[in-house]
């Protein structure tokens, strides 16, 4: 163990400088720890490479990676990157710095309504999120809820769930009451129990019940001194409601607790129900949250929704700033005044800007089509057609619309906050006098959100204004990602 | 390190050697570790059309293009740019070393550089009128954009800012300050993902601890 000596000083990969060690079970450790050129705070999980090999899980480190790679949400705790020697691995992951959702409950021994719900709704969008990228967590407790240094969820270990040593090992802070709990089954569902073979999504909702009861209580539904007990409670989903919850929690909570998998409420009945619904619009916020009240909408009346502005890391590694601009920009509100006759001067394009563009240039198409995330196409139609178009559009796939500093149009919607708010700007050039370009870039969201929209929508509707749609541009089909994942996989 | 080579030799004549991936971390802005990753997507890459383990200019523009065999002016001066030796094949050294250009990390005037050469068709130290025409032909046709040969030409003026018929080091570094879009192209993000992407690596990477403190 070269970690031993020199411990709080440790460079790994001449990139991170290991500190505290915050967590460590069997065969892993997790520090935090910080990157060197930029200094910013991370959580570096350490795995014993031969108690990898030894437990047969090397297979499993892998597949979930991938995992981890495709649940990209604010809510849950974000893996930057991996390293190894030949006898440790290194995850990279985001820093939680709030620590644990449950050591600030051990502090109030119970949230009042509005606050448990608000961690119950980032909670469901971040379950709901993974679920719909085929991800589930299965092991949803306390233990993997963290909060960031704005009091935001993050879940973390999505995905590494299969690698979790044995629970013994964990020993972190927190209030003594919930951890005794730790090896006993109390955010388990009893299918699970019940080893009959279960659905991921179901078992996470049952867990995702629990939480919900504990924040609102302060103490486990189902909790006895003996484990038989505790799993009779379990199967028959027999909990009592403490006289301070509320009608429509009770409500919620009895058909996330139904013992039966099959009758038990669904994620899309969760996040439609009233009282899950009512929160979701916090405007008096002492917390500093990643939440925002509807800034100017061009066209459209819409309620207030809430905001998770999530830029993709790539923007937002390379202009940190510029997201602070971002964000001002959206609080200063750069109301555009309807009729939409905006006057959008086009940047002109030279030489560069035009080759620049090039297909042939664009390297990015040698590592991933799941990343795309651009589009562009050229229009003979004037800036202020385009303009209507665009604006049309928004309008039907009930967009926001707004004109940003640059003089570049975005577009910002989604269903409330639940996969991160899909932000897309528009930028419109003019080529020569008569043909314009017009490119499209996501810059908050989801990727694969992004495809869809853009060729579910995005595409189809922009139709006749199109000249032609651009170079590389045709609809991605991931035939190297498979063939590459396969000859990863045949390696010895 | 023997004992190393010995155990895989029969196993893969293409393993990456310890030393060449510590060597090029040092070198550029990658870890080891994204060294060893890029090494799959090089494996990939090279191995597509002829088992070599090197790229010919067929499977990098297969890459590029997925499948769709298309000539293209630019791919043809990348391939050029990445292919050092100039021996006809890109190795998995200058793979890397031309990849690093495309880091985040790396800096700027490394991608200033390295778009100069890009853009300097004929290598003659400047960027000619008749090149840039020719770039934003190319550009035009691989966009199917049937634009007006005078708007042509003024699109080309715009660039020339001195209006001397060519571009030098010095007036394009000038205009790649004012302009940072123009080398948007130079950065690659997905490069931060490379150890997420192929993951493999960390079950057989056998870098040192010592290696690793790089």
């Amino acid at each position: 163990m070269a970690m031993k000596k020199n411990q709080d000083s440790q460079l790994v990969m001449g990139r991170y400088r290991l500190g505290q060690l915050l967590g460590s079970g069997n065969f892993a450790k997790v520090y935090k720890a910080h990157k060197v050129a930029t200094g910013e705070a991370v959580a570096v999980k350490v795995l014993d490479k031969d108690a990898v090999h030894r437990s047969g899980m090397a297979e499993k480190v892998k597949t979930e990676v991938d995992v981890m790679r495709r649940v990209r949400h604010p809510n849950v705790v974000r893996l930057h990157e991996m390293m190894a020697t030949r006898s440790k691995i290194y995850f990279v992951m985001e820093y939680a710095s709030g620590g644990e959702l449950f050591a600030r409950l051990a502090q109030s021994t119970r949230f009042p309504e509005p606050v448990a719900r608000r961690y119950f709704q980032q909670l469901m969008t971040a379950v709901e999120f993974c679920h719909s990228r085929g991800v589930y967590h299965r092991d949803l407790k306390p233990e993997n809820l963290l909060l960031d240094a704005r009091g935001d969820l993050k879940v973390s270990d999505f995905g590494l769930s299969a690698l979790q040593d044995g629970r013994g090992g964990r020993q972190l802070r927190g209030d003594g009451l919930l951890h005794t709990a730790c090896g006993t089954p109390a955010y388990v569902a009893p299918e699970v129990l019940l080893k009959t073979g279960y659905d991921g999504a179901k078992a996470d909702i049952w867990s995702c019940g629990v939480i919900l009861f504990v924040l609102l209580a302060g103490y486990l539904p189902f909790n006895d001194t003996n484990l038989i007990l505790v799993y009779r409670k379990i199967t028959q989903s027999n909990y009592k409601c403490p006289p301070w919850f509320s009608v429509e929690a009770r409500k919620l909570l009895a058909r996330l607790l139904d013992p039966n998998p099959r009758t038990r409420i669904t994620i899309s009945k969760v996040t439609a129900n009233p009282w899950f619904q009512k929160g979701l619009c916090p405007l008096t916020t002492d917390k500093p949250l990643d939440l925002w009240e509807t800034s100017e909408v061009l066209g459209k009346e819409k309620a207030c929704r809430c905001r998770h502005h999530q830029r993709d890391d790539a923007d937002a590694d390379a202009d940190a700033d510029d997201e602070e601009n971002t964000r001002k920009r959206k609080r200063s509100k750069v109301t555009v005044s309807s009729p939409p006759t905006v006057a959008v001067r086009p940047s002109s394009m030279n030489a560069f800007d035009i080759i620049s563009r090039s297909s042939g240039l664009d390297l990015s198409k040698m590592f991933d089509e799941e990343h795309r995330s651009e589009a562009r196409f050229s229009s003979r139609e004037s800036t202020a057609a385009i303009m209507s178009k665009l604006e049309e559009i928004a309008e039907t796939r009930n967009l926001d619309i707004k004109l940003n500093k640059r003089g570049r149009v975005e577009m910002e919607g989604g269903q409330y906050c639940r996969r991160g708010t899909l932000v897309i700007e528009a930028e419109i050039f003019e080529v020569a006098p008569s043909v314009r370009v017009v490119e499209m870039r996501k810059i908050g969201g989801d990727s694969p959100e992004f495809r869809e929209f853009y060729r579910q929508e995005l595409k189809p509707s922009l139709g006749d204004i199109v000249w032609s749609w651009q170079g590389s541009d045709s609809p991605p089909t991931p035939l190297l990602p498979p063939a590459l994942r396969q000859a990863t996989n045949q390696r010895p | 390190m023997g004992c190393l080579q010995t155990k895989h030799a029969s196993r893969s004549p293409h393993l990456l050697d310890t030393r060449e991936a510590v060597a090029l971390a040092a070198e550029t802005s990658f870890t080891v570790s994204e060294v060893e990753a890029l090494h799959d997507l090089f494996r990939k890459i090279s191995n597509s059309v002829i088992r070599d383990n090197l790229i010919h200019k067929e499977e990098f523009q297969l890459a590029l293009f997925r499948g769709k065999k298309q000539q293209n002016l630019f791919v043809d001066r990348v391939f050029d740019l990445f292919d050092q030796k100039r021996n006809g094949v890109i190795e998995f050294g200058e793979f890397v070393r031309s990849l690093g250009v495309f880091h985040p990390d790396a800096p700027e005037d490394q991608k200033v550089a390295f778009a100069f050469k890009l853009y300097d068709l004929k290598q003659t130290g400047f960027i000619e009128r008749h090149e840039l025409k020719e770039m934003v032909l190319a550009l035009l046709d691989e966009s199917d954009l049937d634009i007006a040969s005078d708007a042509v030409e003024m699109i080309v003026d715009r660039a020339d800012t001195k209006g001397d018929g060519k571009i030098d080091q010095e007036e394009w570094t000038e205009y790649a300050k004012d302009n940072p879009y123009v080398l948007r192209n130079m950065t690659l993000p997905y490069l931060k993902d490379i150890t997420m992407v192929f993951p493999s690596f960390v079950m057989h990477s056998e870098i040192s601890e010592t290696d690793m403190a790089v």
